[in-house]
């Protein structure tokens, strides 16, 4: 078995590596596509419509998106504990909490990025579409389309705040080994055992998943400005 | 169709327009000073903005036969082709590869049917804008300052595309332009604005040659010289 076999041999075979992974996974994962549908569709409706607290709301979420992970946490911790209104859930110290603490904390981000793009782009394609003669809906479907790059980018933003997100899941789900402890709460506990080899390693996988993230998210940007003599 | 009683506030601008009326299949050339509420009355006229007081009555067209091509025309993030046939798919009329073969060949290119729309020259991107919109075949085109960027082969182009139109099928175009010559050799009527108010409206002979209100002579006489060149070379030719 050469160095490098025997490394990685030990690392997985040690006990909560590959469990972690799967937890932040599944967590990511969950968390991401449940904010990206929350999200896409409030920064949709946002630029779409207007009424009245509309800005104090565009104001609450771009707080939200800027907010401490670990305050978000304490917040869904209050919420979910067992005396509190969403404790009959008994989501706390569960993945399902976790993705809960997580959903406040990425939807508000994807909401704020959609939104952003939205006001730049929505107007023009609407009008273009009323030009070409396209109903309300092969409007919505328009807009839709043609933010489908940004769309991408602002989920994949979120899905790299997800995996790398340490405060939140640590107060909900309790960094228990084996069950709710996911890679960023693993290199912490890692870390404070002096056990720095498997907490690199931990650290280099989550580095390579937000480094493929953040060069689909790229990819997806470039793709158009590349190209445009606009 | 016909426009009474119209009014739409813009910041400190006021489009105000009390009596104008568009002749079904002519060509009618919408011209005045920057700011004189051209684009303005044709937004409102195409459904994109929504005027504060008044109406058109479009009678006897509707709001789908009528489409606007613009100085910076949008493109959809897809390919030339892609956005040639929106119009169509939109509608689920199968588009007629000859027929979009032969507009793209007439306007050189063919060959760039499957480039990304937004790579195009602005020149090229106006063109694909042109002919996006006469592919449906609307029964009003409003073209606000489209053909501004072309080479003046490619003007000629589309006037002769234009002027054919007309011969073989016509339908009813407002051109804004500040471009004169273009504007006499196509249209039919002319529609004078300034201030956001229509102060003349005529032949072109009228409007352009004889102009009876003071702005209007104060308009012509700043452009007269291009405009009188080419009037002098087109009786020289005749």
């Amino acid at each position: 078995m050469s160095f490098f076999e025997s490394i990685f041999s030990d690392f997985f075979n040690s006990a909560g590596v590959v469990d972690s992974i799967r937890v932040t996974i599944v967590m990511s994962f969950f968390s991401t596509m449940i904010s990206s549908i929350l999200g896409i569709f409030l920064g949709l409706f946002l630029e779409r419509f207007n009424f009245k607290g509309k800005k104090i709301i565009i104001r609450f979420n771009r707080t939200l998106m800027c907010a401490p992970p670990v305050v978000i946490g304490l917040l869904a911790y209050m919420l979910l504990r067992g005396k509190g209104p969403l404790g009959f859930l008994v989501w706390v110290f569960t993945i399902k909490g976790m993705i809960f603490a997580q959903v406040i904390i990425i939807t508000p981000i994807i909401c704020g990025m959609v939104y952003s793009y939205a006001i730049r782009t929505a107007p023009a394609v609407r009008n273009f579409g009323k030009t070409m003669g396209a109903s309300k809906r092969q409007i919505d479907i328009l807009i839709l389309k043609e933010l489908r790059n940004e769309i991408y980018f602002s989920i994949l933003t979120g899905f790299g705040r997800s995996i790398s997100e340490v405060g939140a899941v640590f107060l909900i789900g309790g960094n228990i080994k084996n069950n709710t402890r996911t890679m960023t709460t693993a290199i912490s506990t890692l870390k404070n055992a002096g056990e720095f080899k498997d907490g690199i390693y931990l650290g280099i996988i989550l580095l390579v998943m937000a480094f493929i993230a953040q060069s689909l998210a790229d990819y997806f940007i470039k793709e158009d400005t590349y190209n445009e003599n606009y | 169709m016909k426009i009474i009683s119209l009014q739409k506030q813009l910041g400190d601008f006021s489009l105000k327009i009390d009596n104008l009326e568009f002749e079904i299949g002519a060509v009618h050339g919408l011209i005045g000073p920057n700011g004189s509420g051209k684009s303005t009355l044709a937004k409102i006229i195409v459904g994109t903005t929504e005027p504060d007081f008044g109406k058109i009555n479009l009678a006897p067209l509707s709001q789908n036969d009528i489409t606007m091509t613009s100085q910076k025309p949008y493109l959809l993030h897809d390919t030339v082709y892609n956005n040639l046939i929106y119009p169509l798919k939109i509608r689920k009329i199968k588009p007629d590869e000859s027929e979009i073969n032969s507009l793209l060949d007439k306007c050189g290119m063919l060959d760039k049917k499957k480039q990304y729309a937004r790579s195009l020259s602005s020149g090229e991107q106006q063109k694909l804008s042109f002919i996006r919109a006469m592919i449906f075949k609307p029964k009003l085109i409003i073209i606000d300052e489209t053909l501004s960027n072309l080479d003046p082969d490619s003007v000629e182009l589309f006037e002769n595309i234009i002027l054919d139109k007309q011969k073989n099928d016509p339908i009813t175009w407002i051109s804004i332009s500040h471009q004169l010559v273009h504007i006499s050799k196509i249209c039919d009527k002319i529609h004078f604005l300034s201030d956001g108010q229509n102060i003349q409206s005529g032949t072109i002979n009228d409007v352009l040659l004889n102009p009876s209100n003071e702005i209007v002579k104060k308009y012509m006489s700043s452009t007269e010289i291009s405009f009188n060149m080419y009037n002098s070379n087109k009786k020289e030719k005749q």
